[in-house]
């Protein structure tokens, strides 16, 4: 079933009197439980789409289709509504909070959509850092975490919520092969869990090995998109 | 509740910048409660100065005298029969009566002269009623019927006069026929009111009624009472009271006096001084904001990824400006009690700190001004500070929230 489309979706950036395209018109289903990257060079519209596929930015022409929801009709406030109770996303740059401490950063995602009990959040919250390993580092604040501990944080925070579809882009750009791998590992491993939709921006091969379908972008274009067999994770 | 206790933490994120703006807003507040104490220690001061020396708690005058009484002029005086003044003083909460005639004289030591207000007054009456008895620095009042007359100690030092001496005061009498009171100076005074130390003359009442030719006739009935804020209230009690004997007198309280209108400039002066701490703090919070958000970009990028909304993400702002406010105010306040304590208790002497006179100004007052206790004040501005932290903050917040989460994210 699909989860999202994007039909025709053109994003054109101004830059003066200068217009620069980024998106020139790309259709694209993706399914529940996909797990895909994305990639092409840099400056491809990797990251435009992602951010158009997450809500945050809008296409010039064309439409997405989130959910059976077309995102173009709908207001400012609806798409936070969207992005707060169905989409997670993991940033390069991690982007937590640096005065709250693990815990609390992730359990800042499922206070807002204020569907669980204070008991529900403290066991959901703990359960995801566990998952991720973390456990034991929850009161540790951000700069008490090394790169791998903090993008771990972040995707428990993307996921604690139990998102239909989690956005990473770079999610390993920061990190060391074997912090990516473990990192890498864990989203694997909460794609098959919970079925959640994962859609990665990235230039890392390692990514690309974990990815069951790969969209390659060209100036703006999905070049090739190919598929394969489920990779098997070892704990 | 979670953006709140996120507010919360923000505040403390950095310490100093918080610090140094709530020290800030507390300095405006102490400007304040400084000024709202000096003033209203000055207006303690001045009534009482005023009310002691010059002007009793209740006039029986007049109304036709009243409208004029800054002439001095010796039309509309009033007689008063002895039983009507006993029944006056004999009213419950009234301490004393006492009768005056106030007349305008040049003052002359034989070779120089200076206008003066004369007062003629039964020394009896009137010390019960004004706090002059021991105000003297060289010798006595005189007693009615004597040819002498109690000034201050400054008129007599201008006109080098002492006491054994003798003055001419020149009147124009009721008949508009020149006359001349000469007198031996009895007593000099010298208060904290600057009025009575260079302005004015006393007189035994009988004598100035017959240099006056004024008959038994007074200006005034000066009345103390035992509590200066029943001043209203006794007014319009004894001004019923009196209106069967003479439907032309009317009873006057201190408050009406227009040697209070200084008070209407001390409450504009506090009105700007409000405005100042509202730019001050003001200019301050919005500093603060706009630096926490543009430090706060991603966060707010991320918070906006999240999916929260902007009135969520201005909150945490408001909330966390409101919280320098609020400690900035309790910083303020502390500072204030301090300060105000030490006022109280030691007081301020403009004159010797900065060579400053109040009378110059028009303020009633000589020597130290000591700090008046206004809790009201302390409430009002703590309430202001924290109201003009929190709405400076709405604007730049709004501006911080509205951000594109693109840009926010990416730092474009």
């Amino acid at each position: 079933m699909a989860l999202l489309e994007l039909k025709g979706v053109r994003k054109i950036y101004r830059q003066g009197q200068i217009e620069v395209p980024a998106l020139r018109g790309v259709d694209l289903q993706v399914d529940e439980g996909e797990f895909t990257t994305v990639f092409g060079p840099s400056g491809s519209g990797k990251t435009t789409m992602l951010n158009m596929i997450g809500c945050l930015d809008k296409p010039s022409s064309g439409t997405i289709i989130f959910n059976g929801k077309e995102l173009n009709e709908l207001s400012k406030k609806d798409l936070a509504m969207i992005r707060r109770f169905n989409i997670g996303f993991i940033f390069q740059s991690y982007n937590l909070i640096p005065v709250l401490t693990a815990y609390e950063n992730v359990e800042f995602a499922i206070r807002l959509i204020n569907k669980y009990d204070n008991k529900e959040i403290r066991e959901r919250v703990l359960k995801i850092l566990a998952a991720v390993g973390l456990e034991g580092m929850e009161n540790r604040r951000p700069h008490e975490l090394s790169g791998g501990q903090k993008q771990r944080v972040a995707i428990a925070r993307a996921l604690v919520k139990e998102p239909k579809l989690v956005l990473a882009d770079e999610p390993t750009a920061n990190l060391d092969s074997k912090t990516s791998e473990e990192v890498l590992k864990v989203m694997v491993k909460m794609n098959k869990e919970l079925g959640t939709t994962f859609i990665f921006s990235t230039h890392d091969p390692l990514v690309m090995d974990y990815a069951r379908r790969m969209l390659e972008i060209r100036d703006g274009l999905i070049a090739e998109d190919r598929r394969r067999e489920e990779i098997n994770v070892s704990d | 509740m979670f953006l709140t206790k996120l507010a919360i933490k923000n505040l403390v994120r950095h310490r100093n910048r918080s610090i140094f703006t709530s020290i800030i807003i507390a300095m405006a507040i102490l400007i304040y409660i400084f000024f709202d104490s000096l003033i209203g220690g000055m207006s303690e001061l001045s009534y009482e100065t005023i009310i002691d020396y010059e002007s009793a708690h209740l006039q029986i005058v007049d109304k036709n005298y009243w409208e004029a009484k800054d002439e001095l002029a010796l039309d509309n005086l009033f007689t008063i029969d002895e039983r009507v003044l006993e029944g006056v003083k004999n009213l419950t909460g009234i301490l004393a009566g006492s009768r005056e005639l106030n007349f305008s004289a040049l003052l002359s030591n034989g070779i120089d002269n200076l206008p003066v207000m004369g007062k003629g007054i039964i020394p009896e009456e009137y010390l019960k009623v004004f706090a002059l008895e021991k105000q003297f620095v060289e010798g006595d009042i005189f007693q009615p019927g004597d040819y002498k007359a109690v000034l201050g100690k400054r008129l007599a030092e201008l006109l080098d006069l002492g006491v054994g001496d003798y003055i001419t005061l020149l009147v124009k009498d009721n008949n508009n026929t020149f006359n001349t009171i000469d007198v031996e100076i009895a007593g000099l005074l010298h208060t904290s009111n600057p009025n009575v130390n260079q302005n004015i003359v006393y007189l035994p009442l009988d004598l100035a009624q017959q240099a006056l030719s004024v008959g038994e006739q007074v200006s005034k009935i000066l009345i103390r009472i035992e509590n200066k804020d029943q001043a209203s209230r006794l007014a319009e009690e004894l001004g019923l009271n009196l209106i069967k004997a003479n439907s032309n007198l009317a009873v006057y309280s201190w408050e009406e006096l227009e040697a209070f209108s200084f008070l209407g400039a001390a409450v504009l002066e506090k009105q700007v001084i409000l405005a100042i701490i509202l730019v001050i703090a003001a200019i301050a919070i919005i500093n603060t904001v706009i630096l926490a958000a543009l430090e706060r970009l991603e966060e707010i990028g991320m918070m906006k990824a999240m999916g929260l909304q902007n009135r969520e993400i201005v909150y945490t702002f408001v909330l966390e400006s409101t919280g320098i406010g609020i400690i900035g105010g309790i910083i303020g306040i502390v500072l204030g009690i301090i300060t105000i304590w030490f006022l109280s208790v030691y007081g301020m002497d403009f004159e010797a700190l900065y060579g400053v006179d109040m009378a110059s100004f028009g303020l009633p007052i000589l020597g130290k001004i000591y700090a008046a206790w206004n809790p009201a004040a302390f409430i009002e501005v703590f309430v202001f500070g924290v109201l003009v932290s929190l709405l400076a903050s709405i604007l730049p917040a709004y501006w911080a929230a509205d951000k594109d989460p693109v840009e926010s994210i990416y730092h474009r």
